[in-house]
């Protein structure tokens, strides 16, 4: 095995300290003279028509610079506006209760919210159209004028999937759908000696992140430049839309990533260019800063989704057939990818017998977008119960059943796509030594209290795009790192440990940054698990580049040849001589200082992925549930993850835990809940429910190193997996305590008691 | 947050006449964990806001055993749960208290808010109704004493007229061999609001219950008793087949109502379950005190 000195070594984060003391700047910190704030005026009603707005009460407060309605907005490609982010406001119709309506520029915050109150907006009600099963039947009422064309820029920037959709050509709320088979699934039925059948809920939620969406934009009208100071994901995303929506040159363009409060993919692109246009309308720079319940009305959410399931298994554990229906709700505008779920939900296992429909389906609800990888954690709470009840039923050990059926390399996804090298069974091998798991069956209940073990997998495919950035030589002989990824997860701590260990200088010698899309090199989004397995690939290729730039001048200087060369705390020098050698410093002299020799140290890295590398975890939940009130409270958690080769362990851990937290709040309390008119009736933090520090038990972390091909050292995306099984650990931990199945997510203690025929 | 007038009184008489002075609107201002996330989130919009923060003498706890517990209206839940006395002589108001929020909270909300507040979740208006608590009020009429179990009208409504102010409560000493609980139902553990809850005391007299209180949350348009279910107790033996039936009356006793935090069903299911859990606590303390 290859010994490293800097990467796989746990490193806390370069922006941690920043982050504790306050001293990150986030775009809601950028204060600029003359700023104006802007409130949006959200829709009351989940659909209906614009009959009219009346802005004059509010623009006569005092404070109020403008107030801007579709009416004065630049009109955009109509093909375009099946896409959310087209619709800056709404113009004719509303679509989703939440959706913007006005925005209001005023001196103040206090004073835009006054405002809001002032604006009068006639409507008309239409029937809403909130429930997808209902949507999808041939009489049902149209959630929106169909769409067309869809813009699936965004998702990709998640996962990459090259399956065709298709697209209805009837007037339908049906906005995408997709289907796989593979065999005979009746005959396949016909051979189990098990078949279970369910329908698997799961509700839509939220990303959760911390800072809420924030952007400033200040366009200059003398120069013809826009700049956006903003919390995204993917800075060129935004750029290259902003560009796109508006015909501006990306020269005229800067789009400043701030340091990001959490995304979990519901930051990408949603703000920005509102804010651009309405600086540009005012003439003055703009602040758009949500509340949270602006975030939990009128962002992006993830997809509810109900999956109508059967599969079968034969009592030596092989399994035959899937048999499977997904819908997932996309609200008002096309956003969740009904392909991945497919995939992922006959992927996990070697099905023989395969078919699988997929759909996309549009409701009056705030439209979707992604979240830690989108789609998958509702698919997997389906196969995942499925094959937990499958095993229980035909007596089998789960863990056992799952290893003899676990995909690995060259099986073939539902879309016929063979996986590259996997670490799935790695993952349950380490699950089934694992002491929790070993502990099933074993424990006492306590105080009226059952206990239960489950355990649930999960797999991400992950993105793929390309990346680059920039490696370069200081003055002073220290090194410097350039990317254009924003960090959203201790990826720039784990390009300083790359670019450490390729030019053999110790860490401290290392500085990374982000620039904006004026000055770093190109990066793609950071989502889909692939910031470190592209980007970090980059860096890596960047800092050899700089390392062979070293060695040539170090070798004509010392005349040696420069495949002799080794870098050795902070200096250049011949391999075995450590006298013949030349100082980091020095040759920062030489090539950067007056009348200097040599031209300046400067490593290029711009790489294409090609090959994903999937991500598997393996979790288990040890839960105790109150038979009377349904209270589950988690005991342990236990979380095993393939990082491929993990470069800073304790930023993998930590991605893991986050994860795993999201799933467990998935499992046990987060739902956006509608009332039956389509209004979002938790927009609050208290109602909507993520876990707190009291909820969430301990973690224990296992990485498993299974190389991928192209990633650096053979790091594999680590970011999505841990939140994917979650929800069905936890639901195969509750049949494990009571004997009852809560199908749908989260299982909240009324479910679980009507579940045991409590209520 | 729309704009508003500030007032900071420093006496009592200044905060009622400000009242009385500009009417209905005014809002009165204590630890604001309540009004200030109305005014931002709640649409809730006063023209004016009288802070009591500089009126003195509403911050005291002090307890005499023959004159009881006497608590101002600007205690903090902090100190309520911190109090030696009240954790032992009045449990189910320490419990109460102490459960609120988060530390952050504690510090800041105060008795007199939660229960001006009038929220049929307010965590200690059930142990202050077990106890059979006083709140005493002061407005431009003069001072007047309401039961704390009469005080609540609906949700955010109280009997307190425009110019009133709460200026604290008087609980009366609980007789010797009383325990008391509260406890209440959330899905989370922390940082959440009681869908349910339920406060009982129970005051021994040998081996039998004296007296009994149970006091519901969550499951009325305000707190409400279970009169039934405490007839039931008085003068029983304490027994498993007692507290179920007594468990039962006070089940039917409540009228909840289906909200994003439950269902009637699934309220009136753990009133049942609760009040049981409670009944055994409570007896459980009294033998011990
Ligand atoms: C994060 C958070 C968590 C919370 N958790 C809980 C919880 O678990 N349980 C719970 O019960 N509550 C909870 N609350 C609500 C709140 O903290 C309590 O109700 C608190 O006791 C209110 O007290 P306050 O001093 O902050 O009142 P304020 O907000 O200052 O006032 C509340 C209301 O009472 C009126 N008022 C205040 N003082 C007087 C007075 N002396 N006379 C007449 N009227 C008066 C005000 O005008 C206002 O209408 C929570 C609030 C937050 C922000």
């Amino acid at each position: 095995m290859t010994t490293y000195s800097s990467v796989g070594k746990p490193i806390t984060r370069i922006d941690g300290s920043n982050k504790v003391t306050g001293d990150s700047l986030y775009a809601g910190d950028v204060q600029l003279p003359g700023m104006l704030h802007c409130k949006l005026l959200r829709s009351p009603h989940a659909h209906a028509r614009i009959v009219s707005i009346d802005t004059s009460n509010a623009l006569a407060l005092e404070g109020i610079e403008r107030v801007i309605t579709a009416a004065d907005l630049p009109t955009f490609n109509p093909k375009r506006m099946s896409n959310r982010a087209y619709n800056l406001l709404a113009a004719d119709e509303v679509l989703f209760y939440g959706q913007p309506v006005a925005a209001v520029l005023a001196v103040d915050v206090s004073t835009a919210e006054e405002a809001l109150d002032l604006i009068n907006v006639v409507y008309d009600e239409l029937p809403a159209v909130l429930d997808s099963l209902a949507a999808m039947e041939e009489d049902s009422p149209l959630a929106r004028a169909p769409v067309t064309e869809i813009d699936r820029s965004e998702s990709k920037g998640h996962v990459s999937v090259d399956v065709k959709e298709e697209q209805s050509d009837k007037p339908s709320n049906i906005a995408s759908q997709a289907k796989f088979s593979r065999g005979d699934v009746d005959q396949g039925f016909d051979e189990a000696d098990c078949v279970v059948e369910r329908t698997w809920r799961s509700a839509m939620m939220h990303q959760g992140y911390i800072e809420p969406h924030s952007t400033v934009a200040d366009f200059n009208a003398a120069s013809g430049e826009l700049t956006i100071w903003t919390a995204t994901q993917g800075q060129f995303f935004v750029r290259d839309q902003i560009s796109n929506m508006l015909r501006m040159p990306e020269t005229k363009i800067r789009v400043i990533g701030t340091e990001l409060g959490g995304g979990f993919g519901g930051k990408i692109f949603l703000t920005q260019t509102l804010a651009a246009v309405l600086a540009k309308l005012a003439g003055r720079p703009v602040k758009i800063i949500f509340t949270r319940k602006d975030d939990l009305q009128g962002a992006t959410p993830s997809a509810g989704c109900v999956v109508d399931l059967k599969t079968g298994m034969k009592k030596d554990g092989a399994i035959t057939a899937i048999k499977a229906k997904i819908v997932y709700d996309a609200g008002a505008f096309p956003g969740a990818s009904a392909v991945v779920g497919a995939i992922l939900l006959g992927g996990y296992y070697r099905f023989p017998n395969l078919e699988i429909e997929t759909y996309e389906v549009l409701t009056n609800k705030v439209s979707v977008g992604a979240i830690r990888a989108p789609g998958a954690h509702n698919v997997t709470f389906a196969i995942e119960s499925h094959m937990d009840m499958m095993a229980r039923e035909l007596g089998l050990d789960p863990l056992e059943a799952r290893m003899q059926n676990a995909v690995s390399e060259g099986d073939k996804m539902p879309s016929d796509v063979p996986y590259t090298r996997i670490g799935m069974k790695e993952c349950l091998e380490a699950v089934r030594d694992s002491d929790l798991w070993k502990s099933r069956g074993k424990k006492q209940n306590g105080n009226g209290k059952a206990r239960g073990i489950g355990m649930a997998v999960g797999g991400w495919l992950g993105g793929l795009q390309p990346a680059s950035a920039h490696v370069e030589l200081n003055g002073d002989g220290t090194i410097k790192v350039v990317v254009g990824a924003n960090d959203i997860s201790g990826t720039n701590t784990s390009f300083m440990q790359i670019a450490a260990e390729e030019l053999g200088v110790p860490l401290e010698m290392v500085s990374v940054g982000t620039g904006d899309t004026k000055t770093a090199p190109f990066a793609g989004m950071s989502a889909g698990s692939k910031t470190l397995f592209t980007v970090g690939r980059a860096v890596k290729e960047a800092a050899e580049d700089a390392r062979q730039q070293l060695f040539n001048i170090a070798a004509e200087r010392l005349e040696a040849n420069p495949d002799d060369m080794e870098s050795v705390d902070g200096e250049i020098r011949v391999k075995g001589s450590p006298d013949k050698s030349i100082p980091f410093r020095r040759l920062a002299g030489i090539t950067t200082g007056f009348g200097a020799l040599y031209p300046p140290i400067i490593g290029r890295g711009a790489i294409t992925a090609r090959k994903q590398a999937p991500g598997f975890t393996a979790q288990v939940a040890e839960v105790e549930v109150d038979e009377e009130t349904g209270q589950v409270t988690l005991l342990n958690w236990g979380i095993v993850q393939d990082a491929g080769f993990a470069i800073n362990p304790l930023s993998v851990a930590g991605q893991m835990q986050g994860g795993a937290t999201q799933g467990i709040g998935i499992g046990l309390w987060e739902e956006m809940i509608f009332d039956d008119k389509g209004h979002l009736m938790n927009d609050g933090l208290l109602d909507y429910r993520m876990p707190t520090a009291l909820d969430v038990p301990n973690i224990e972390t296992q990485i498993v190193e299974v190389p991928s091909e192209e990633g650096p050292y053979g790091a594999r995306g680590v970011g999505e997996p841990s939140i994917i099984p979650g929800a069905a650990a936890i639901s195969n931990a509750i049949e494990d305590a009571i004997g009852v199945r809560v199908t749908e997510a989260p299982a909240t203690p009324e479910r679980i008691l009507r579940a045991l025929g409590k209520i | 947050m729309h704009r508003f007038e500030y007032h900071a009184p420093t006496s009592l008489d200044e905060a009622v006449a400000l009242l009385k002075e500009h009417g209905d609107g005014t809002k009165l201002l204590a630890g604001g964990t309540d009004l200030l996330v109305h005014m931002k989130e709640g649409g809730l919009h006063p023209p004016r806001v009288v802070s009591l923060h500089a009126v003195a003498g509403l911050d005291g706890i002090s307890f005499d055993k023959s004159e009881g517990l006497s608590i101002g209206s600007a205690v903090s839940m902090g100190d309520i749960e911190a109090n030696d006395t009240i954790r032992q002589r009045y449990t189910a108001l320490a419990e109460g208290a102490g459960i609120v929020g988060s530390v952050q909270t504690r510090s800041m909300a105060t008795i007199g808010g939660n229960i001006a507040n009038a929220a049929p979740s307010a965590d200690t208006a059930p142990p202050l109704a077990v106890f059979d608590a006083i709140a005493q009020i002061i407005g431009s009429g003069g001072a007047r004493e309401v039961p704390v179990i009469d005080l609540f009208e609906g949700p955010g409504s109280t009997v307190l007229a425009g110019d009133e102010v709460l200026t604290g409560f008087t609980l009366p000493t609980p007789p010797a061999n009383t325990g008391s609980v509260y406890q209440r139902h959330t899905p989370r553990k922390i940082m959440d609001i009681a869908a349910v809850s339920v406060g009982v005391r129970l005051s021994l007299d040998g081996g039998n219950i004296g007296e009994a209180r149970i006091c519901l949350g969550a499951v009325a348009a305000t707190i409400i008793r279970a009169t039934e279910a405490e007839d039931a107790l008085a003068g029983q033996t304490p027994s498993t087949e007692l507290f179920a039936k007594v468990a039962e009356l006070a089940r039917a006793a409540s009228s909840p109502i289906s909200d994003v935090r439950g269902s009637a069903e699934f309220r009136h299911h753990l009133v049942g379950v609760m009040t049981k859990r409670c009944l055994d606590v409570a007896l459980e303390r009294a033998q011990e005190n």
